[in-house]
């Protein structure tokens, strides 16, 4: 029997970057916020500290940051007519977990989405024909424009510090930045960080083929930084170590460095860690949550958390799995194409490529994400799309540093996997090697989706999360495309052997590939055409808003985590300018 | 070649207020909070390298045996890893021996 507790004013579920904002926020509103974490407690004084944070063994093999398989986890599939089976180790994606959540550990590539992108659906028809986008594409326009989110991806580029270079000032274009980004209000808080040796490779290559590189908007500090909540953040020392691991000079941003440290100081807030949030307590006839039900991890107790709003702001799975289990809004069927909880899942169809510079000294064992240098040519609105039998795209990015000693060992396609002609190509090939990347849209497909798993249960008897997911055509000929783009520009380059990776025909959850999914809770115009209101709000329950990546009603060409935190702040200012004083739907339907 | 030589006599006026200003490379680390990932310094100058107890020094930082003076410090602001190799602090230092004298000139005002 779970113990009935006192009534708080906000709960927020996943301590992640979007809980980490909605709790700084909703407490500056002057509400009592209590943060609920499945992991433990990060703090960068004994969690993030040198050395042990370099220990790569532990981070970037062993997924010390990630979620904990033995107690959640989905179960995958490529079609709906297969059983699926329970993801026991994550590979191709890596969800995180403890405070800080995913963003402890991502690359930090802080991007927003193109004007276009929040309109996709009209813009595609506008452009291309009414009649263009086959059903079974199930994209659809966003229900907030770029304008209207711009002042929030403001907020958030200062929140986090991040250092690139603007390439479109309130429609100024500007060389050197991404001219095909919608318009800033302000240039990066800081300047971006001094490109690798790879990178200057390729931004000569890409501009002797006419494109327009620019760096890597990267969401860490190049300076010292102070940011709008106060907090002061290193400068990157370009360690080499950073994907799937934390920082150790405060200087990328994260929930844990950005925000916990204003948010520790706060009385309003209070943060309980190792504690799992099993569902949403919902008044169906009332058309509200009445708080969360939970279990503490350390004493196997379960609670009952009254609260008078709930901010649910888990990973992109765990989102759709809370509201299918708890039985909020109509769960996507498939075979009708009825319901919306789960449907417009999409991933990130990411596919890299490798080339080999025996003659340059490209000093791997440096570096940061915010080294690498990008092109956005082939992004969904930066080119022309008449002809070519696909929709969306992608931006291709070049890097040669960061390349720690157990990861980064690039050698060519046909060397032993172990062995000495192994450590003799690895030695050989080591300061020579640079990797590249597409990150590519996936569009919403009706077949792609979430919904309950028949058969396996998690540590706490619940139905796991079933996803359903293969890459689509149309998301293949886009990715076809971009790699030979790429591959262009790559020749220009003059390496002496390179490779381009495709992925293969059927999605897999080996290798890694991305982290980046989307969609399942997706936000819209209607009830009839989503889950959450333009203000992330819940058409089934008023005190509830979801947050994150798993609102977007498709994925875009970039990396989500730069419009994730505009949308948060978006909502987070209308929880306090409009729904505090009338708690009410935001949206009428 | 002079202007070198004048720089790094410890005899040159160091600019203590420049070197607050450039005292914010470090203030995400030294932030003197509970939580802080450097350890606190208040008190810095005249003090002897690892002696607060309630920070968890690198066993080189243990063994450095230094008295942070205003040269040494300017040394290890300078190059930290030059100065007490394998210590754990993550700066590369200050490349600018200027700037890490004048940052060592405010550490002595610092308590």
């Amino acid at each position: 029997m779970a113990t009935r507790l006192k009534e708080i004013d906000v709960a927020v579920v996943g301590m992640g970057w979007a809980g980490g904002i909605m709790a700084r926020e909703l407490t500056l509103a002057g509400l009592n916020v209590v943060g609920f974490e499945r992991g433990p407690d990060h703090r960068p004084a004994s969690d993030f500290a040198m050395p042990g944070i370099r220990d790569e063994l532990k981070y970037q093999q062993r997924l010390e940051l990630m979620a904990d398989n033995s107690i959640d986890t989905i179960s995958f599939r490529n079609r709906p007519e297969q059983l699926a089976l329970p993801i026991r180790r994550w590979s191709a994606f890596l969800p995180g977990e403890g405070v800080g959540g995913t963003g402890n550990h991502w690359g930090a590539s802080h991007w927003r989405f193109q004007p276009e992108d929040f309109r996709l659906r009209s813009y595609l028809q506008a452009r291309y024909g009414a009649k263009t986008i086959p059903d079974s594409m199930t994209i659809q326009d966003w229900p907030v424009s770029y304008d209207e989110l711009e002042p929030y991806y403001d907020r958030f580029d200062k929140v986090c510090g991040v250092s690139g270079k603007a390439g479109n000032l309130k429609g100024r274009k500007i060389a050197g930045g991404n001219v095909f980004e919608g318009p800033r209000s302000s240039e990066y808080p800081n300047k971006p960080m001094p490109s690798s040796q790879g990178g200057v490779l390729f931004s000569n290559a890409a501009k002797s083929l006419g494109y327009h590189p620019f760096p890597v908007p990267f969401s860490a500090a190049s300076a010292p930084y102070k940011n709008i909540y106060g907090v002061a953040m290193g400068a990157c020392q370009e360690c080499g170590f950073c994907t799937r691991t934390a920082c150790e000079a405060s200087a990328k941003a994260s929930s844990v460095t950005t925000i916990m440290p204003a948010l520790r100081q706060e009385p309003k807030f209070e943060l309980r860690t190792r504690v799992f949030v099993s569902k949403l307590l919902y008044d169906k006839q009332a058309k509200r949550v009445t708080g969360v039900l939970y279990t503490d991890l350390k004493t196997g107790q379960e609670y009952e958390q009254p609260a008078n709003i709930v901010v649910l702001s888990a990973f992109v799975f765990s989102n759709t799995h809370m509201l299918l289990h708890s039985g909020i809004g109509q769960p996507y069927d498939h075979a009708t194409g009825k319901g919306l909880v789960g449907k417009n899942y999409c991933y990130q169809f990411e596919a890299p490529a490798a080339a080999f510079f025996p003659d340059k000294e490209l000093n791997p064992y440096m570096g940061s994400p915010g080294g690498g240098v990008v092109i956005d040519d082939f992004n969904n609105a930066s080119f022309d799309h008449a002809g070519l039998g696909f929709f969306g795209g992608g931006y291709c990015v070049a890097s040669s540093g960061g390349a720690p000693p157990i990861t980064g060992r690039s050698v060519p396609e046909g060397t032993p996997s172990w062995g000495g002609d192994w450590k003799r190509e690895t030695v050989k090939w080591y300061y020579h090697a640079m990797h590249f990347n597409t990150q590519g849209s996936v569009y919403a497909h009706r077949d792609n989706y979430m919904d309950m798993d028949p058969t396996y249960r998690d540590a706490l008897g619940r139905p796991l999360l079933r996803l359903t997911y293969n890459g689509t055509d149309n998301d293949h000929a886009m990715s076809r495309y971009v790699l030979a783009k790429l591959e262009g520009v790559i020749k220009a380059m003059g390496p002496a052997k390179y490779e381009m990776r495709p992925r293969p025909r059927n999605f897999t959850i080996v290798p890694y590939q991305s982290t980046h999914n989307a969609g399942g809770t997706i936000m819209g115009s209607d009830p009839g055409n989503s889950v959450v209101n333009r203000y992330l709000q819940s058409w089934d329950a008023h005190n509830l808003f979801v947050m994150g990546a798993s609102t977007f009603p498709q994925q875009h060409g970039y990396n989500p985590t730069g419009t994730l935190g505009a949308l948060a702040l978006w909502s987070a200012d209308k929880i306090k300018t409009s729904y505090l004083k009338n708690p009410g739907p935001l949206v009428h339907a | 070649m002079l202007g070198v030589l004048v720089l790094a006599s410890p005899a040159a006026a160091a600019d203590a207020a420049h070197g607050k200003q450039l005292f914010a490379a470090c203030i995400a680390c030294h932030s003197e909070t509970a939580d802080a990932q450097g350890p606190s310094l208040k008190g810095v100058a005249g003090r002897k390298a690892a002696a607060l107890e309630d920070f968890r020094y690198s066993p080189a930082m243990k063994r450095a045996d230094i008295v942070w003076d205003a040269a040494n410090l300017r040394d290890y602001l300078h190059d930290p890893q030059a100065k007490v190799k394998g210590n754990h602090m993550p700066f590369s230092g200050f490349a600018n021996i200027g700037d890490a004298e004048d940052v060592a000139a405010y550490l002595q005002s610092y308590k």
